[in-house]
C-alpha cells in the first residue's frame, strides 16, 4: 500500500505472561474508515491502548505519518494528531458539556498560570473563540446539545454521551480517530443515528482517517471501506467486509470454536 | 438561566442575605451568656431550614452567581462593617482574625484537594513552616514584614517539593500516607529541634509595615480602635487576593485541566495534559497560602508552639474544606467561619470540639459529601463579563 | 558500644517490630477484603488498652489476685470486646461506603480514630492523663554478662510471634482464610461461589481489631503505661508498615513492621546525640521508600483497565 497513514509491524504485547498481541502487522490507509474486528478479549482494545501509548508495547513499531511513535508517551500521541474514545464511555462526569470538548483541545489553548491568570481579556478572547466551535461541532450532531453546553453531562442519556467524547476527539482537528465500540450501552436505533452522524463528519472534514472497533456487523458493513480481523492477539483475516465476513476461520472464531 | 438577569433587582436576593448574615454575626459575636448563643445557634439552623423549604436559599444562591462582583463586594463591606462595630473587642477582633487565616489556608488546601485532588494531610505542617519563618526572620533579620510573608509562603512551598515526588509517583492511600507520615515527621521535628524552641516555642514579633506598627492601637482624631483592627485590614487583603487568584484559576483553562486531572489521569493523559505539571501547580501553590496565612498568624498571635502544628489541625483543615464543600471557594470561607467561631463562642464546646468536629465530618461525608455550598459548575462567568473581541 | 547493650536493644527492636507487625497485619487484612485503609485502627487498639485497663481494675476490685490469670482474662475479654467493635464499626461505617471515592473511607475512619480518642480523652475517669499498668507477669529474669534476658518479655515475644503465626495458619490453612483470601481475590466471582461477603467483612475486621487490641495489651505490658492518644502514632506506624510491605500482604505487613522498628533502632543508634529524632528518621525512610517503590516491596504493580 502506499504512504499509509498508520503502519504497524511486528506489534506485540504482553502482560506478565499474557499475551494479548502477537506480531501485528497492519497499513491504515489515509482518509478511510478502518474497521477491527473480532471477539472478546482478541486484543482490539489492547491494540487501541498500545497505540495511544496508554500501553508500551513489548516488541514492534508504530509508524503514524512518517513517524516512529511506538515509544510516545500518551500526550505526545495525541499531540501527534490521534485522538479517541473509549470502550466504556469516559468523561468527566460532574463537568459540563462544555468542559468535556475542550479538554480535547488541550494542544491547541494557552496553559501558562501567568497567561490563565493575568491577562484575563486574551484568555476571554480564546474562551468565546473555544465556546463558537464547540458549538458549531456539537450542532453537527444534535443542535439540542448545543443549547444545554453549560449543563453537566451525568445526566445525560449513553447516545449524548458517545457524541460529546466524538466532539472531544475531533474537536484538535486529529488525522487518525479510534472509536471503541462506539455502539456500546446503546440500543439498535440509536446506534445507526450515531453512525449517520460520524458519515457526516466523514464527509465534512477532509483529511480525517478512522478506525473503528464494533461488535455490531450491520455497522461494519455500513461503514468500513477496509477491515482487520484479530483473534487471540493475531490478524486472522484481512479485506473489505464482505471478504472478511465470508472467510472461514473468522466465521469459525465467531461460533467459538476452541 | 443560562444566561445572567441584569436586572438590579435580581441582585436584591443577596445583598439581603448579606445583610442578614452580618447583623447575625454581630448578635452572636456579641452574645455573653451561653444561653444567648445557643439561641441563636438553634435559631440559625431552624431559619436556614425554613429558608431552604421555601425556596428562599435558591434565589439567594442564584443571585449570588448573577452578581459575583458586585455579591463579593458586599461580602466584603459587610465583614468589614462587623469587625468595625466591634472596634474595640480584641477577642472578637482576634477570633475574626484568625477566621482570616485559616480561610486563606483552606483556600490553599481546597486548590490542592478540590481542584486538581490530592489531598494533603499536613496543611498545619506547611502553615507551621510559615510561622517558623516569620519568627524567625522578625527575630534574626532587618527584612521588611511583608517580604517575610512571602518569604513564608515561599519557603513552604519549597519543603513541599521535599515530598513531591513521592506524592507524585503515588495514588491513593499510598499518596495519602505520604503526607501524614510528613505531617508526623514535622511536628517530632520541632520538638525536638531545641534551636527552633523546642516544645515552648518561638516568639514572634508584631507586624510593621512600611514603618506603621501594626502592633499599636489604633488612634485617628477621636476615634481608638484595637490594634487587631490593623491586622484584619491585612489578613483581610491577603484572604480577598488568594480568594480572587483562586476563582481566576477555577475560571480558566487551568481549573479544566486540574478537574481533569483529578477525575481521570488516564483520558487527561490521552488529550494532552501533563498530570505531574498540574499536580506540581496546585501543591505549590497550595503550600504557598498556608505558609502565608502561617506567616500573618504568628505575626498577630506573638509567639508560636508546636501544638499549633498537630496532626490533628491538619484534620481540621481537610474538614472545613470538605464540610464547605471540595472545590466550593465560597463554602470553605463559609465552613471556615462555622469551624473557627462556634468553639470560641461556646467554652463549652472547646473541649469538645475536635470530637464534634469529627462526629460532623463523618454525617458530611455519609449524607451531604457534596458539603454545605456545593461547587457550582464551571461558567466562565469571571470571563464572560470581560470585553475584548472574540 | 558493648554486646549486653546491642542484645537489649536487640530485644527493644524486636518487641516493637512485634507490635507494629500485628497492626500492620489489621490494615493489610482490611485493605485485602475491601480495599479500604481503617485508619481508626490504632485507636482500635487504644480502646483495646482501655478495655483491659478497666477489666484489670474490675478485677481487682471483686478480689482476684492471680496476676496471670487476670492477665489472661484481661487480653481475652479486650480482644473479643475490640473484634465487635470492629465489625460493627465494619458494618455501619464501612461497608455502606463501599461505593465511594476509597478516601472518602479513609477520611472518615480518619475521622473515627479522632472520635475514639476523644471519647477516652473527654468520658474516661481522668482521661486525659497517662495511667500506669501493672506488670502481671513474674518478674523472673537471667543474666549473661551486660545483658539481661527477663522472662516476661521473652514470654510476650513468643505469644507475639505465635499469634502472627497462627493467623497466617487461619488465613491460609482454614476454609475461613479461603473466603477471606477468595474476597480478596474478586469479589464478585466470590459472591457467586456461594460466599457470604458481608459476613467474611464482618469477620476479618473482628479478627483485624481483636489483633489490635492483643497487640495493645503487650504494648502495655512492656511499657506499663497508658494514654488516650497512644493509639495514633502506633496507627500511624501500622499504616506505614502496611504500605511499605504493600497493602494487601500479610508477608509484606511483618516484614514493613520490623522494618520501622529496625529504622527507630538505626536512627536512635546513628543519630545518639539526639535519639528524639529517631522517629523523623523513621518516617523519613518511609517516605524515600514509598517514592522508590509507590506500591511497597512486596507489593503488586498495579494496571489500569482502560
Amino acid at each position: 500500500m502506499q504512504n499509509p497513514l498508520l503502519s504497524i509491524s511486528n506489534l506485540g504485547k504482553k502482560f506478565g505472561g499474557v499475551t494479548a498481541l502477537v506480531d501485528l502487522d497492519l497499513a491504515v490507509p489515509r482518509n478511510r474508515i478502518f474497521g477491527l474486528i473480532g471477539p472478546n478479549g482478541s486484543g482490539k482494545t489492547t491494540f487501541f491502548n498500545v497505540v495511544t501509548g496508554i500501553y508500551p508495547a513489548t516488541s514492534g513499531t508504530v509508524v503514524f505519518e512518517k513517524e516512529d511513535i511506538t515509544r510516545f508517551s500518551p500526550q505526545k500521541v495525541y499531540r501527534a494528531g490521534v485522538a479517541r474514545t473509549f470502550q466504556r464511555s469516559r468523561l468527566l462526569l460532574p463537568l459540563s458539556i462544555l468542559d468535556n470538548i475542550t479538554l480535547g483541545d488541550h494542544s491547541q489553548l494557552e496553559n501558562g498560570l501567568f497567561f490563565n491568570l493575568f491577562r484575563r481579556r486574551a484568555l476571554a478572547a480564546q474562551y468565546r473563540q473555544l465556546l463558537d466551535k464547540s458549538r458549531d461541532l456539537i450542532t453537527i450532531f444534535d443542535p439540542g446539545l448545543a443549547d444545554r453546553i453549560f449543563e453537566p453531562v451525568v445526566n445525560l442519556p449513553m447516545i449524548s454521551r458517545r457524541r460529546i467524547e466524538i466532539c472531544r476527539a475531533l474537536i484538535s482537528n486529529p488525522k487518525l480517530l479510534l472509536l471503541d465500540e462506539p455502539s456500546a450501552g446503546m440500543t439498535h436505533e440509536e446506534t445507526h443515528r450515531l453512525i449517520d452522524d460520524i458519515l457526516q463528519i466523514k464527509d465534512k472534514i477532509a483529511d480525517l482517517t478512522i478506525i473503528i472497533i464494533e461488535h455490531e456487523m450491520s455497522v461494519m458493513e455500513r461503514i468500513t471501506d477496509h477491515c482487520a480481523v484479530l483473534n487471540f492477539g493475531q490478524k486472522i483475516c484481512e479485506g473489505t467486509y464482505q471478504q472478511v465476513a465470508a472467510d472461514p476461520e473468522v466465521q469459525k472464531a465467531y461460533l467459538g470454536v476452541d | 438561566m443560562s444566561e445572567p438577569s441584569r436586572t438590579h433587582a435580581s441582585l436584591l436576593p443577596s445583598v439581603a442575605a448579606v445583610l442578614a448574615g452580618a447583623v447575625y454575626m454581630v448578635f452572636f459575636l456579641a452574645g455573653e451568656s451561653q444561653m444567648v448563643v445557643f439561641g441563636l445557634l438553634v435559631g440559625a439552623v431552624l431559619a436556614l431550614a425554613a429558608f431552604k423549604h421555601w425556596r428562599v436559599l435558591d434565589a439567594v444562591g442564584q443571585s449570588a452567581r448573577d452578581h459575583q462582583g458586585p455579591f463579593s463586594i458586599v461580602v466584603v463591606a459587610a465583614v468589614a462593617a462587623v469587625c468595625l462595630y466591634f472596634y474595640d473587642d480584641a477577642f472578637v477582633l482576634f477570633l475574626l482574625g484568625t477566621v482570616l487565616v485559616y480561610v486563606l489556608t483552606c483556600l490553599g488546601l481546597n486548590i490542592q484537594f478540590g481542584f486538581v485532588g490530592v489531598m494533603n494531610f499536613a496543611g498545619a505542617s506547611f502553615f507551621g513552616v510559615g510561622c517558623y519563618t516569620a519568627a524567625v526572620l522578625t527575630k534574626h533579620t532587618a527584612l521588611p514584614h511583608l517580604l517575610i510573608i512571602v518569604l513564608g509562603g515561599l519557603l513552604a512551598a519549597l519543603l513541599g517539593f521535599v515530598i513531591l515526588i513521592p506524592v507524585l509517583k503515588t495514588r491513593g492511600h499510598y499518596a495519602a500516607l505520604v503526607t501524614i507520615a510528613f505531617a508526623l515527621l514535622f511536628k517530632t521535628f520541632l520538638e525536638v529541634n531545641d534551636t527552633l524552641g523546642g516544645p515552648q516555642g518561638l516568639k514572634a514579633a508584631g507586624l510593621n509595615l512600611f514603618g506603621w506598627d501594626v502592633g499599636r492601637d489604633i488612634a485617628i482624631g477621636d476615634f481608638e480602635g484595637s490594634f487587631y483592627l490593623g491586622y484584619i485590614a491585612v489578613i483581610l487583603l491577603l484572604a480577598i487576593l488568594g480568594f480572587i487568584m483562586a476563582r481566576r484559576m477555577e475560571d480558566s483553562w487551568i481549573g479544566l485541566n486540574m478537574d481533569a486531572v483529578r477525575l481521570d489521569e488516564t483520558v487527561s493523559a490521552c488529550f494532552g495534559q501533563s498530570i505531574p505539571r498540574w499536580k506540581i501547580t496546585a501543591f505549590t501553590i497550595g503550600n504557598f497560602y498556608c505558609g502565608v496565612a502561617g506567616a500573618f498568624y504568628a505575626m498577630m498571635l506573638g509567639y508560636i508552639a508546636p501544638t499549633n502544628f498537630t496532626f490533628g489541625d491538619s484534620l481540621i483543615l481537610l474538614s472545613i474544606v470538605i464540610l464547605g464543600g471540595l472545590g466550593s471557594l465560597w463554602g470553605t470561607v463559609v465552613a471556615t467561619g462555622i469551624v473557627i467561631i462556634i468553639p470560641e463562642k461556646f467554652q463549652v464546646l472547646q473541649e469538645y470540639r475536635f470530637l464534634l468536629f469529627s462526629a460532623l465530618v463523618i454525617a458530611i461525608l455519609l449524607f451531604r459529601p457534596q458539603g454545605l455550598l456545593p461547587r457550582p459548575l464551571r461558567g466562565y462567568r469571571t470571563l464572560k463579563s470581560l470585553p475584548g473581541k472574540s | 558500644m558493648d554486646i549486653g547493650l546491642i542484645a537489649q536493644q536487640t530485644v527493644n527492636g524486636l518487641m516493637l517490630g512485634l507490635i507494629y507487625s500485628l497492626v500492620a497485619v489489621g490494615f493489610t487484612l482490611f485493605f485485602g477484603v475491601l480495599d479500604v485503609i481503617k485508619f481508626s485502627h490504632g485507636d482500635m487498639l487504644t480502646w483495646g488498652v482501655f478495655t483491659a485497663f478497666s477489666v484489670y481494675l474490675g478485677l481487682t476490685l471483686i478480689g482476684l489476685a492471680a496476676p496471670v490469670l487476670i492477665l489472661v482474662i484481661v487480653a481475652l475479654v479486650a480482644m473479643a470486646a475490640i473484634g465487635f467493635l470492629g465489625a460493627a464499626i465494619a458494618k455501619v461505617l464501612i461497608i455502606p461506603l463501599k461505593g465511594a471515592p476509597p478516601l472518602n473511607t479513609l477520611l472518615i475512619t480518619l475521622m473515627l480514630g479522632t472520635v475514639l480518642r476523644e471519647s477516652i480523652r473527654l468520658f474516661y475517669p481522668d482521661g486525659a492523663n497517662p495511667k500506669h499498668f501493672p506488670a502481671l507477669l513474674p518478674d523472673w529474669s537471667h543474666s549473661w554478662g551486660h545483658f539481661t534476658l527477663r522472662f516476661d518479655n521473652a514470654l510476650m515475644l513468643l505469644t507475639g510471634l505465635l499469634m502472627i503465626v497462627l493467623v497466617q495458619l487461619v488465613i491460609k490453612r482454614t476454609k475461613l482464610g479461603m473466603a477471606i483470601r477468595a474476597v480478596s481475590q474478586d469479589e464478585e466471582t466470590a459472591r457467586v461461589m456461594g460466599i457470604n461477603f458481608n459476613l467474611v467483612v464482618y469477620v476479618t475486621f473482628a479478627i483485624g481489631s481483636a489483633l489490635a487490641a492483643f497487640a495493645g495489651v503487650i504494648y502495655v505490658l512492656y511499657y506499663n503505661e497508658l494514654s488516650f492518644n497512644m493509639g495514633l502514632l502506633l496507627g500511624a506506624i501500622g499504616f506505614s508498615a502496611a504500605a511499605v510491605g504493600g497493602f494487601g500482604n500479610i508477608y509484606g505487613a511483618i516484614v514493613g513492621g520490623f522494618l520501622f522498628a529496625m529504622l527507630q533502632s538505626i536512627g536512635a543508634a546513628a543519630l545518639p546525640f539526639a535519639s528524639a529524632y529517631k522517629d523523623v528518621f523513621a518516617f523519613g525512610v518511609v517516605i524515600v521508600l514509598i517514592a522508590v517503590k509507590p506500591t511497597g516491596i512486596l507489593g503488586e504493580k498495579e494496571t489500569e483497565r482502560v
